[in-house]
């Protein structure tokens, strides 16, 4: 990287402080993340000052609905600000901008966010950075684990995609052509009506650890896409069979070796198996496409251990192949995300006017332009 | 289809600048439905005017309580983060 990112510093102070604020999804984030003058590298990493997160939580078989969503973030903003600023040990007049998710998400929580954002950038005079949301994931993850020009695949309820950056754009090599992976996991959840806390995708996650039966499911890559919708009708006709009265005498419901009865636990397992070797294989065909051997997971399910691990067979069989993810802190929506990559933007000059924060439902990944980066 | 139905609401705040800060939050969310709808914000001293109007009282009402609870938003925002 060869750009200046201080062209736009402030006399006297020799680092930058942000505000991010989320809320696309059933996630309420904010964080305050602080870089110091100089480019970001290894010796001059960002640092997260807060990262505070309420999640709603809906009871188990049910999902989040746009208007109940935005009911709780409006709710929670407010406390979830001042716990944030609290943590950081900073005043809101310390920052340098305030950074919001402009999309994409659901549509009412999303306003229900960029409202406190406005008003605070009235009341402190700070500028305000409209952030994509996928980008916020790909800029943190880069930051956290250093990973520098990654092939980059994020997963989450929302979205499911494989990108990789060239020329100032983080291009979508293969996307889903229907759901998002989050999506089926959490419906498949409700269907088995599997707590939604602290997340379905985590319960799921340890109830596959138990599954010992792999039942067959359609396996549904195109070229560099994916479909799972279709996978999903499957598996919740066989779940609704498990919970049925009269079992019909479905052979699915049975393990062909071993006569067992499939449980449950069974097809957890077998989902996660199918669905992430799916992500596996279109995973490994970017890497090959645009010669690169670091991968970097992202996304509420990057955090999903089963699917770090198998990405990681994949990758150590390449040459110097090396596989990137972290916690769910920074997996899993948050505030300070958005405050990074807001950060850079606003590094590099970006301010959104008043008239100019309007969020939107649909804004890929590949519309913003990575001014921050020019290799 | 002509915008018959009509209502003011005047929302009084401590002093002229705090009613500017919630109409610029509000004004840049575009109206769904902009065919049977319009609010207009505007100030008139310490208070906030809303002016919608609409088709029918059914969107006005959702409207309205929209607008309300983003101005809930602006006011707890004032009420913990001024000065």
């Amino acid at each position: 990287m060869t750009v200046d990112l201080d062209k736009f510093k402030k006399p006297g102070k020799d680092y930058y402080l942000a505000l991010g604020l989320e809320g696309s999804a059933n996630k309420l984030g904010v964080g305050v993340i602080k870089h110091n003058l100089g480019q970001l590298s290894s010796e001059n990493r960002a640092e997260v000052l807060s990262n505070v997160r309420d999640t709603y939580i809906t009871p188990p078989g049910e999902g989040f609905l746009p208007r109940d969503t935005a009911r709780h973030h409006r709710n929670w903003v407010v406390r979830i600000i001042k716990k944030s600023l609290v943590d950081a040990g900073i005043k809101g007049t310390d920052l340098d901008c305030i950074c919001f998710t402009q999309g994409p998400g659901m549509g009412a929580p999303l306003q229900s966010v960029v409202i406190a954002a406005r008003t605070l950038s009235q009341l402190w005079k700070l500028p305000l950075i409209g952030v994509n949301h996928c980008v916020g994931h790909i800029e943190m993850g880069r930051e956290i684990t250093g990973a520098n020009n990654p092939v980059v695949l994020y997963v989450s309820g929302g979205n499911t995609q494989i990108i990789a950056y060239s020329r100032q754009r983080y291009r979508i090599f293969g996307e889903t052509l229907d759901i998002a992976i989050g999506n089926c996991l959490d419906r498949f959840a409700r269907v088995l009506k599997i707590s939604n806390d602290p997340a379905p995708g985590y319960n799921i996650e340890q109830m596959a650890k138990k599954g010992k039966h792999l039942v067959t499911l359609p396996y549904t890559v195109k070229g560099m896409d994916l479909s799972m919708a279709g996978i999903l009708s499957y598996i919740e006709v066989l779940a609704k069979d498990l919970f049925s009265s009269n079992p019909k005498k479905n052979k699915n419901l049975i393990d062909e070796e071993s006569g067992e009865l499939i449980t449950p636990e069974d097809l957890c397992y077998s989902l996660q198996e199918s669905l992430f070797s799916m992500l596996v294989e279109i995973t490994e065909r970017a890497m090959a496409h645009v010669q690169s051997n670091q991968v970097l997971i992202v996304g509420g399910v990057g955090s999903n251990e089963r699917l770090q691990e198998m990405m990681e067979l994949m990758v150590n069989e390449r040459k110097n192949g090396s596989i990137h993810a972290t916690d769910e802190r920074f997996c899993i929506d948050n505030g300070i995300m958005i405050a990074h990559a807001g950060l850079l933007s606003y590094r590099m000059g970006q301010i959104n006017d008043l008239k100019d924060t309007v969020c939107t439902q649909r804004f890929r990944t590949d519309e913003v332009f990575v001014s921050w980066r020019d290799d | 289809m002509s915008l018959d139905y009509k209502l003011k609401i005047s929302i009084p705040f401590e002093n002229n600048n705090q009613a500017e800060i919630a109409g610029n939050s509000l004004r840049p969310d575009p109206i769904l439905k902009a065919d049977e709808m319009t609010v207009d914000f505007s100030t008139d001293n310490e208070k906030l005017i809303c002016y919608f109007q609409g088709v029918s009282d059914r969107v006005i009402r959702v409207a309205v309580s929209n607008v309300l609870d983003n101005i809930k938003t602006i006011i707890e925002c004032i009420e913990q983060f001024e000065g």
